[in-house]
């Protein structure tokens, strides 16, 4: 079974040896697992959005877990949101998301999972990486979109600007590459609005990081 | 969503009316694509569609690829000022042909 957009994103924010979450994924990354669960609510055809709002068009559940409890939420809520609401307010279950996520992976048999200690006191659980099948064929879908100038499918291009707002670019292609592809990350991640409100989400998140820095 | 179908000097016009969102995307889609077998050329006309979501969006973005796969043409006619601005904002503007007048698209097909 192919996996979802929020176990991608998932995947590709780990570190496949040491099993933990790559720190450059840290800021935003509770943001991009949230902006994927609604990218698989979108492609479902559950919700839908425009520049203004994110409105659910058929609440009926998807059978997916993760997503049919955001679909819930996003139904319920008293007052219509845009997706920046969403993607924030997703956000702040990121680790009840992210720890479901990490089960799935495991049971899928892809990731492992260590308990350990970290600097021999505190409990830490890692996900080292037993299969790289899956993880090598996301990213072989994406440099593909990136190195051609097709007209991109909605899933690969909500899965790239998923990418971009995690900042995994520079840990998906050389640096080199990177710079040539650039313009094509953004074009390709714009054509969302998702993707867009994404990206305004996480550039607000370093601007408070940039406005509080100085003091700390 | 209503579509008319006709054909201006070798070229296939979908007239929408309505709004073209998740409701009404799958409608939209298959009939475009059903007009671009063959590799032939086709017009979305959006005079009259007042509101386009995300889904609408793609519906025109998979048109463009299947038009493209299959050595067909597509354009995008008319669009009203919030569906064009919402066009520009999401960069379909690079991706589509967009015209201003169902002719000027006709025309750009020809």
């Amino acid at each position: 079974m192919p996996l979802t957009m929020p176990e991608e994103i998932l995947l590709l924010m780990l570190d496949d040896e040491s099993g933990r979450l790559q720190e450059r994924a840290a800021p935003s990354g509770d943001y991009a697992v949230a902006g994927a669960v609604l990218a698989e609510l979108a492609l479902a055809g559950r919700i839908d959005t425009d520049p203004g709002r994110l409105y659910v068009v058929d609440p009926t559940p998807t059978g997916d877990a993760l997503q049919d409890r955001a679909l819930a939420q996003i139904a319920a809520a008293a007052e219509t949101g845009d997706s920046r609401h969403w993607i924030e307010t997703l956000a702040v279950d990121a680790d009840e998301y992210r720890d479901a996520l990490f089960g799935r992976l495991v049971e899928k048999g892809i990731l492992r999972r260590v308990e350990g200690r970290f600097l021999w006191v505190f409990p830490e659980r890692r996900y080292p990486m037993v299969s790289d099948k899956e993880e090598r064929e996301v990213k072989a879908r994406i440099v593909g979109v990136l190195f051609h100038d097709d007209i991109p499918d909605p899933r690969d291009s909500l899965l790239i600007g998923l990418c971009r707002a995690a900042g995994l670019f520079s840990l998906i292609l050389a640096s080199s590459e990177v710079d040539r592809v650039q313009a094509r990350i953004d074009a390709v991640a714009d054509l969302e609005e998702l993707n867009r409100s994404l990206a305004d989400a996480i550039r607000e998140i370093y601007a408070q990081i940039a406005r509080y820095a100085p003091m700390i | 969503m209503e579509i008319v179908e006709s054909t201006a000097a070798g070229v296939k016009v979908a007239a929408l009316k309505g709004r073209l969102d998740t409701a009404t995307a799958p409608a939209v889609e298959g009939r475009l694509l059903v007009m671009l077998e063959g590799g032939a050329k086709v017009v979305a006309d959006l005079a009259e569609v007042h509101y386009v979501s995300s889904a609408g969006l793609r519906v025109l973005l998979k048109a463009a690829k299947q038009a493209k796969a299959t050595s067909g043409r597509f354009a995008v006619a008319s669009p009203q000022a919030p569906v064009r601005e919402v066009l520009e904002i999401s960069g379909f503007d690079k991706i589509l042909s967009i015209h201003a007048t169902r002719d000027a698209a006709v025309a750009g097909l020809g």
